[in-house]
């Protein structure tokens, strides 16, 4: 309780400086708005109808994209956990995939899939693919060989190891990955929207920039960071630190 | 538990003929186990002892099927194993237990897939097991949450539920305080008595072995072969400090020592 404390008292001395800044009149007030001012063009653009619309967009698009994203990079790392080669191939195309930013990929999206919602999921795709991969085949590569030697010797058929063993051994990891994949993408559906879209948080950051308007600019920005952040605090942290109590990987607070 | 096989001339449950495995890797190629013969009657409880590396738990893999010998053969009821079955159940060194289920959910895995049971009968059988090693209470209990001994216990619980002819130890109690181990002495004995069921049970623990076993077999360093079978004609339960005991675990590692390169050291303590 002490800590959240703190953390809360760090982010009110943060707005405390912001606002100094503001009053000491260091910038323009068109280059840099008072906290106020971005809460107030905030309410501004959910009273007109755009805020709210544009965060359920965005979500939505993620959980189409980062849902195929996670199925995909699920498969692959399930390949790459089964067989060595495919490791070794694709782990150094995923890492060098994972090098690329997301906005690189949404030239490309617009050239192959036009303005379609389709592109915003191929991005989508693209940035976060490779991490639910690597850490699924990480994940099964870090599996203790007794588990599977005791799972044989039960009477598991081949077959079926794979999700009665070597997905829920590596599971711990592939939440993880799973977690990391989820930012990954948001990266890469607000670039996305940022050029093809006509609603979305991307497109109001987009929409903010054509008006001047560096209120709605940096407000979106802060709508991002917190919705982001918020689903995979409440969403994926809590799946992660449930199943890592559940194994034992971290003691019970 | 049982006469041996020579004794009573039944068909073994469980035989070795001319067993040999060899490992190849890139660099080099190892001798692990060499012209192993060896024929176990069903309710025997057979313990096999060797210093480390002598191959004891290719043994075990080789009965268990996880491991095919490279020239011999491995017969259970006088068939060829090819490869893991429900007859065959292994304990092992680590507890090897599923973090992912609960302790009953452990103990169900190995019958799962056994269609001939429906939802309720296998629960039944998963609690039948785990109150035979006295772990009634702790069904939704998670891994992490038992102790060392306790978890060796759901492991037992866990190789029992499928109904075994063959239990496999590969020295299971190893990592175990010395009071927990002598309670798993008691209890794998009583068990035994009352299932009549065959064990195989891999240890360096001589005195283990000689409170366990209704035979020891004492294995050479690399390559492991059988250098003498050794009856143990004691009555059970046998209690681990009885001095009949103790005195053959003294024979069991003369026999032993004499497989350690000479070091100088002539005064190895009996393990236990």
């Amino acid at each position: 309780m002490k800590r959240k404390l703190k953390i809360l008292l760090f982010y009110v001395l943060l707005l405390a400086i912001w606002q100094a800044v503001f009053d000491l009149g260091v910038a323009p007030k068109y280059m840099l708005p008072s906290p106020l001012i971005v809460l107030s063009r905030l309410r501004e653009l959910a009273a007109d109808g755009f805020l709210w619309p544009s965060i359920r967009t965005t979500l939505l698009r993620m959980g189409i994209g980062f849902g195929l994203s996670a199925v995909i990079g699920l498969v692959f790392g399930l390949m790459m956990g089964m067989n060595r080669t495919v490791a070794e191939a694709l782990r150094s195309l995923f890492l060098g995939l994972q090098t690329l930013p997301s906005a690189a990929w949404v030239p490309i999206s617009l050239l192959i899939f036009g303005l379609k919602d389709t592109g915003i999921y191929f991005v989508i795709v693209m940035s976060s693919m490779a991490a639910v991969a690597i850490a699924t085949a990480d994940g099964i590569g870090h599996i203790p060989p007794p588990y599977l030697r005791a799972a044989q010797t039960l009477g598991t058929p081949r077959r079926e190891m794979w999700y009665r063993v070597i997905m829920p051994a590596a599971l711990p990891s592939i939440v993880t990955g799973i977690k990391l994949g989820w930012t990954m993408g948001w990266h890469g559906a607000v670039s996305a929207e940022l050029i093809k879209s006509s609603i979305g948080l991307g497109f109001l950051l987009h929409m903010g920039r054509e008006l001047n308007d560096v209120a709605q600019v940096i407000g979106i920005m802060l709508m991002t960071i917190v919705i982001g952040l918020l689903v995979d605090r409440l969403v994926f942290g809590r799946i992660e630190h449930r199943i890592r109590r559940q194994w034992g990987l971290i003691h019970a607070s | 538990m049982a006469d041996t096989v020579a004794q009573t001339g039944a068909t073994p449950k469980l035989s070795l003929e001319g067993v040999t495995k060899v490992f190849t890797s890139n660099t080099q190629v190892v001798e692990a186990v060499q012209a192993i013969t060896l024929h176990v009657a069903a309710g025997e409880f057979l313990c096999m002892v060797g210093s480390s590396g002598c191959g004891k738990t290719t043994l075990l893999n080789l009965i268990a099927g996880l491991e095919f010998p490279t020239t011999g053969k491995v017969l259970v009821d006088g068939k060829p194993v090819k490869g893991p079955g429900s007859d065959r159940m292994m304990m092992f060194q680590e507890h090897a237990l599923f973090p992912w289920r609960s302790v009953i959910g452990n103990v169900l895995f190995g019958i799962e897939h056994q269609r001939q049971l429906n939802r309720k009968e296998r629960f039944e059988r998963a609690r039948h097991y785990l109150d035979m090693v006295q772990l009634s209470g702790f069904e939704k209990s998670r891994i992490h949450e038992l102790s060392g001994g306790m978890r060796q216990r759901v492991a037992l619980a866990r190789a029992l539920t499928p109904e075994p002819d063959i239990i496999l130890f590969d020295e299971p109690f190893g990592s175990l305080d010395a009071l927990t181990r002598e309670r798993f002495y008691a209890q794998i004995q009583e068990i035994f008595l009352r299932t009549k069921k065959t064990g195989v049970f891999v240890t360096h623990n001589v005195r283990e072995a000689a409170c366990l076993g209704d035979r020891v077999v004492v294995l050479t360093s690399r390559p492991g072969r059988i250098k003498r079978e050794i009856a143990v004609p004691l009555a059970r339960p046998r209690d681990f400090y009885d001095p009949d005991v103790s005195r053959l675990a003294g024979q069991i590692l003369g026999e032993l020592r004499s497989e350690l390169p000479p070091t100088g050291d002539t005064n190895h303590e009996t393990e236990a």
